[in-house]
């Protein structure tokens, strides 16, 4: 079965007085990865679920390659979905649980079981095909649930947070691993988390999400470089809020006349949203314009925790090797790099 | 010589320090005699003294006897009335569980275990009452049937029959079960169902391929659990029959009493170690379910 | 929410309340039949309260479950800690033990207790809440293990013993209260059992309140069912009336 694209038009869902999803609308292209990034409440699993057909949608519709699917039910549509966690059946062993989409659509058992070898084999637990699944770590229970998902061949993949039970080291080696898988099957995606660095680090897209609707959908670096709108700018990565004065679309901060990004005509008190690599830190020979409060060393690069002399927090990331000197306490000067800025009413 | 007995001298020490952790028991030690004081002794001398002639003396003689007339027909009906009771309860009782617990709000699932509590464990006297008011000879439910042309009086009914007592049982077997039955119900994962379905199980495909495996050892379990609940219930049946139904609580109450008299003194004991091993054939399994069900049920 | 109404749910429930209240309210018309005066009236409730015996059982079964809970909460909330805490080889041994009051039929542990328990025990009521004990300690065992399972109980010790806490100070006012939940099902529990036990209690001939409420019924079967339904009746109200008026612990969590 090959893999299709994936639309949602307009789709609402209340509950009771919540609103989880508000005219949503999103596409995920054929073979795509999508990440649903959106802090928590925000209708990520809702929407999952609404696609998987586990939720009914109030208005709106989910269309799979041309056909509109909203009313037909969960086990009749073609979705692998990995859940969060505990969703193997205790029951069956890791490969009667892997062949079990394949049993329910009548292949023959030794069909199935062989498929079921083949992505047991693929997730790296090719020994492990006939223990329960209690017998297996958290992270080998995702791969078993993941193998589960995909033996089928759907058409869609929806991952609800598969990793989040587990290390941080094998969180990041099995999001590797679907990624790599994904692309070798070419399987469409949605994944839902609301880590960012997982989002940024293995989606073709990620859609950030808030209040039951979407804000912005974009590759990551578009996302991260040029956010559409001041929720999605403060929501990923770090974002230095400056208050400053804005005033015939230009804002002074730090001594640099700055262009404002959001075109308009109004002027008077805003915040100015500046990334940390923008923001350089200078050794001062006299007051300076802040001061540093701590300097944490990351590797490479080094992140400088600064006071202006207003009272604002900012954070500022550089090349390691020009931060050695900065001890709390040492009076700087704080300078920005880009001529453009996002500002946000206050 | 000196250096051999150095060698000796070690390990030995070291086996009278392991000896002297024995005070790590201390905290347990209160637990252990009081449960051995009143559990273990007693039923050690039980068992002992079930293998005693009158004349204190080792005998099969008390078994021989307890595996004749009457006794053989008290241990019949005994577990025939255990069985039926809890194979009649059972069904409904695990839908009943399952309705309650898959749907019901929180409030009314905790005044429903509430209740069932109580008419699991208040025990089988004022039952016995409840159920002479209700369905004796002057019962109202008895006149409002009779009322409807139904008389359950026309056979050979009456509480103190066999068919009487299986009927009040079922009173407390009914909420026992739904009691020992909703844990695994609760156990059911809804990610279970949503995996299944989303894998394209119907709801039937759902429940015989999961579902039901899932719940099966349980199901046993609270079987047997009521079996045994059956199989030792005094109360009830000591106050509606009258001696005219021989089951094997009542005579070793009878035996114990003196009320009854054998030339065995300790026919009764006997009948006792018997009902131990007939109710430890249907706990023990219950229990060894459990534990092997609880490797799923946690979390 | 959209709250429609369950059928399956609606039926269950109904075949339960007829199965359930439809014995009790008949036997609650007979027990408020006057046949002397023919009619209705609570003539053989006020004759049942009325005897003075009726207060007299009433309290001693009282005192008898309120000791039975003492020396469960006693012996076992200490030692359950203990084995929860220490990771001792006695524990597989001690969970088994508690379980072994399932296997035993009532009425053969009657038999044993009277063989063997030695006259001075055997004199006393007071050996009656240390049965009692024994009989509810599958039960109680269990409900306070799991409570004790659901919490991080060495954190907490750990914790409260570094604070300069003793032993038996740590348990009161640190291990309970976080436990409060299982403990109270352990109370209510071991004291409902205690209330209703009857075959135990009658084989070793003592008089309680169930025993008494049998002795009652050879000279007026009506006062007995009277009674039964109280007992019955009373408990059910309270204990309904109690978990609809406790505030849903979920629906708190979720403010
Ligand atoms: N079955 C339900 N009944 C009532 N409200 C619900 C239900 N499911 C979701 N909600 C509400 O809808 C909103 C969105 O929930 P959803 O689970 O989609 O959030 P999410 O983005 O997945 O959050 P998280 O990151 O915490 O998982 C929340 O406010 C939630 O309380
Ligand atoms: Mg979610």
């Amino acid at each position: 079965m090959t893999s299709k694209d994936l639309t949602l038009t307009n789709v609402s869902r209340r509950f009771g007085t919540v609103t989880a999803l508000d005219n949503f609308n999103l596409h995920v292209g054929v073979g795509e990865l999508v990440a649903l990034l959106g802090p928590s409440g925000c209708g990520k699993t809702t929407a999952l679920r609404i696609i998987a057909g586990l939720e009914s949608l109030d208005s709106g519709k989910v269309t799979v390659g041309e056909k509109d699917i909203s009313r037909i039910p969960a086990h009749k549509r073609n979705m692998g979905m990995v859940f969060q966690a505990y969703s193997l059946f205790p029951n069956l062993t890791v490969e009667e649980n892997v062949a079990f989409g394949l049993q329910m659509r009548k292949v023959s058992k030794h069909l199935r079981l062989k498929k079921a070898h083949e992505l047991l084999e693929l997730v790296g637990l090719p020994t492990h095909a006939k223990r329960f699944t209690h017998q297996l770590s958290g992270g080998q229970q995702q791969r078993v649930a993941l193998a589960r998902a995909l033996a089928f061949s759907p058409e869609i993949l929806l991952l609800d947070e598969p990793l989040s039970a587990l290390d941080a080291q094998v969180r990041v080696n099995l999001r590797e691993e679907i990624r790599r898988l994904q692309i070798s099957l070419g399987t469409t995606t949605v994944f839902v988390t609301h880590d960012q660095e997982e989002a940024m680090s293995i989606s073709d897209r990620v859609g950030v999400m808030s209040h039951g609707v979407l804000e912005q959908i974009d590759t990551p670096d578009v996302l991260y470089n040029a956010p559409a709108t001041a929720f999605v700018a403060n929501f990923v990565g770090v974002m230095n809020r400056i208050p400053a004065d804005l005033a015939n679309g230009k804002v002074s901060i730090f001594g640099k006349s700055l262009t404002a990004s959001k075109k308009g005509s109004e002027s008077g008190k805003i915040v100015a949203l500046l990334r940390p690599e923008t923001i350089s830190v200078k050794k001062s020979s006299s007051q300076g314009n802040a001061r540093v409060l701590t300097r944490s060393f990351q590797g490479a690069s080094s992140a400088i925790i600064c006071q202006t002399h207003e009272g604002t927090i900012v954070q500022s990331l550089m090349a390691s090797f020009d931060t050695g000197d900065f001890h709390p306490g040492t009076l700087v000067d704080l300078e920005v790099s880009t001529n453009e800025v996002m500002v946000t009413n206050v | 010589m000196t250096s051999n007995i150095k060698v000796e001298g070690a390990p030995l020490e070291r086996s009278a320090f392991r000896f002297f952790k024995v005070t790590s028991v201390l905290p347990a030690l209160p637990f252990l005699l009081i449960f051995g004081f009143f559990f273990i002794y007693p039923i050690t001398k039980l068992i002992y003294v079930s293998f005693m002639s009158n004349e204190n003396t080792f005998t099969f003689g008390n078994f021989q006897t307890a595996f004749t007339q009457p006794y053989s027909t008290g241990f019949v009906n005994s577990i025939k009335i255990a069985f039926l009771s809890a194979l009649i309860a059972a069904f409904p009782g695990a839908i009943a569980a399952y309705f309650i617990e898959t749907r019901g709000p929180s409030k009314l699932k905790r005044s429903l275990a509430m209740m069932n509590g109580v008419l699991a464990n208040t025990g089988g006297v004022p039952l016995a009452f409840m159920f002479m008011a209700a369905i004796g000879m002057q019962g109202t439910l008895t006149k409002v049937l009779k009322y409807f042309g139904i008389d359950i009086y026309a056979g050979t009914f009456s509480l103190g029959t066999f068919t009487g007592i299986l009927l009040v049982y079922l009173y407390f077997q009914l909420p026992l079960m739904v009691i020992v039955f909703s844990p695994a119900i609760m156990s059911l994962r809804r990610e279970w169902v949503e995996a299944a379905k989303n894998l394209g199980a119907s709801q039937i495909n759902y429940w015989f391929r999961v579902g039901f495996p899932l719940l099966f050892p349980s199901f046993i379990a609270s079987f047997l659990l009521l079996f045994a609940s059956g199989f030792s219930a005094y109360a009830t049946a000591n106050a509606l029959t009258v001696g005219n139904l021989p089951l094997t609580p009542l005579q070793i109450g009878g035996l114990l009493d003196g009320n009854v008299s054998a030339s065995q003194l300790n026919l009764g004991k006997a009948l006792s170690v018997v009902m131990i091993l007939i109710s430890a054939v249907a706990v023990i399994p219950y229990l060894i379910i459990q534990r092997k069900a609880a490797r799923w049920q946690r979390r | 929410m959209k709250r429609r109404i369950d059928l399956p749910l609606l039926i269950t429930l109904t075949t339960l309340a007829l199965f359930v209240f439809v014995p009790m309210i008949s036997a609650f018309e007979y027990s408020i039949r006057t046949p002397v005066e023919g009619g209705y009236g609570l003539t053989n409730y006020k004759w049942a309260v009325a005897d003075e015996d009726f207060l007299y059982y009433i309290l001693r079964s009282g005192w008898l479950s309120a000791l039975t809970v003492l020396v469960t909460l006693v012996i076992l909330v200490p030692t359950v800690t203990w084995l929860h805490l220490s990771d001792s080889k006695l524990r597989p041994l001690i969970d088994g033990l508690s379980l072994l009051p399932l296997v035993i039929p009532v009425v053969a542990f009657a038999v044993g207790a009277q063989i063997s328990l030695p006259e001075f025990v055997q004199n006393t009521v007071l050996e009656l809440p240390f049965l009692y004990f024994i009989l509810a300690l599958p039960y109680a065992y269990r409900a306070l293990d799991i409570g004790l399972n659901s919490i991080p109980l060495k954190t907490i010790t750990e914790a409260a013993r570094s604070t300069g806490a003793s032993w038996s100070r740590t348990i009161i006012s640190v291990i309970i209260p976080v436990i409060r939940g299982a403990v109270m099902g352990t109370i209510a529990l071991t004291f409902a059992l205690s209330l209703g036990e009857y075959t135990l209690t009658v084989l070793l001939h003592w008089d309680t309140f169930p025993t008494w409420v049998t002795f009652v019924a050879q000279e007026n079967i009506l006062g007995a069912i009277a009674i039964s339904m109280m007992s019955l009746i009373i408990p059910f109200i309270l204990l309904t009336g109690i978990t609809l008026l406790m505030p849903d612990r979920s629906a708190q969590r979720r403010k």
